[in-house]
């Protein structure tokens, strides 16, 4: 609406200017451009341009208020959800290089924008581990978590999107929740590796993008008789009727419940995080064109005042002399 | 030694540990005291929103709305 404003400000502008300094001011100029007897630009176009600025500024304020409020309350348990992958990626190390034959890659993203570029750089990332990870016999496929990563996806590689998720954050994020739709996907879905595209928090200017690789039981067996960097786990003495693939299985899954948990909470805090500086810097640039149409504005008021004081000063003179 | 019993038989009954873990999260949940117990529950909400994808569309969204229905 304020972009067809101004320039309907536009079109009927120029003409006015253009008549008033060139053409001698009388009944001349034409009943389209300006009314029958008017000398001076319509100050009223300006007016609301002015003022609908001031409405966009308002909301963004507000919504930098409210991110502002989420990311402290969110903060505080991503951090804390740290402590739930660490222990596995202590006992099973981190191993995004792995070459396996079924990858899956999920994506999270959030299902609202106005969060600067946290989704684009997470799809951007899943893209390129796809890239990395295809080959002739190999399956990759994408979950996608939240409708921008979506969004996104369908334009070039919706042929890879196996399973789609959203609406996650209508309920403030809880464990059970994130453990649920984990179970949703090991279900659906067959992998040799999950890996999870999120943004890792750092700071509220500062996001990490970040790939946590989940293997699945069979890959961790074999990688741990080949030896390298799971070679480790042999060491280890199993308490319990359990087999070892038993216990690497439900390892697995919580270990992927885990990870899950803390990508989406994490993700989460770098969306308000981003939601805050984006909408800071939109409220300075509203005010910094507040200020440019505020000088426009007096500037014509001025101009138009000074016409008409010459008009009655040089008026009052021919009468006096 | 009862829970090492147990192992065979949810994973017979098509569960994955994450289910199975989230039961017996539940049923500790009810065994709290009042003013921590309606606290601890409140965190047991599942809303989200699945689909499933087939040839690049996707399939009807069924949405997972409660985990108490998978306990009863």
């Amino acid at each position: 609406m304020a972009m067809a404003a101004l320039r309907r400000e536009g079109r009927r502008l120029t003409p006015i200017i253009y008549s008033s300094n060139v053409a001698p001011r009388s009944s001349f100029i034409p009943e389209e451009i300006a009314p029958m007897g008017a000398r001076f630009i319509s100050t009223q176009i300006l007016r609301n341009r002015m003022k609908s600025v001031k409405n966009i500024q308002k909301i963004t304020k507000a919504m930098k208020m409210v991110a502002a409020s989420k990311l402290r309350a969110i903060q505080v348990k991503a951090e804390n959800s740290r402590g739930l992958w660490q222990p596995f990626t202590a006992l099973l190390g981190d191993t995004p290089s792995i070459d396996v034959k079924k990858n899956v890659i999920v994506i999270i993203s959030s299902d609202k924008g106005l969060c600067g570029g946290i989704n684009s750089t997470s799809v951007k990332i899943g893209k390129a581990v796809y890239k990395l990870n295809a080959g002739p016999d190999k399956e990759t496929k994408y979950v996608v978590v939240g409708e921008k990563a979506k969004a996104q996806l369908i334009r070039d590689s919706k042929k890879g999107i196996e399973i789609s998720i959203a609406e996650l954050q209508k309920n403030p994020l809880n464990y059970t929740q994130v453990s649920v739709l984990a179970d949703d996907i090991l279900k659906n879905i067959e992998y040799d590796a999950l890996r999870i595209v999120f943004n890792k928090f750092q700071s509220v200017v500062s996001f990490l993008p970040t790939v946590a690789t989940v293997l699945s039981p069979e890959i961790v067996e074999r990688e741990a008789e080949a030896g390298g960097k799971l070679g480790s786990l042999v060491a280890y003495e199993i308490d319990g009727d359990e087999t070892k693939g038993e216990l690497l299985q439900n390892l697995a899954e919580f270990q992927f419940s885990c990870t899950m948990f803390n990508a989406v909470m994490e993700n989460a805090c770098s969306e308000q995080g981003a939601r805050m500086s984006a909408m800071d810097s939109s409220s300075k640039n509203a005010g910094e064109m507040l200020d440019r149409l505020t000088l426009t504005y007096n500037r014509t008021r001025q101009a138009s005042i000074t016409t008409e004081l010459i008009e009655i000063i040089s008026g009052a003179s021919a009468l006096t002399g | 030694m009862a829970s090492n019993a147990a192992v065979p038989f949810w994973r017979a009954a098509g569960m994955t540990y994450i289910s199975y873990s989230n039961i017996c999260a539940s049923l500790v949940r009810n065994c709290l005291k009042e003013p921590h117990k309606t606290q601890s529950i409140s965190r047991e909400k599942v809303h989200f929103s699945i689909s499933k994808w087939a040839d690049g569309k996707a399939q009807n969204p069924n949405s997972c709305v409660s985990l108490a229905y998978l306990i009863i």
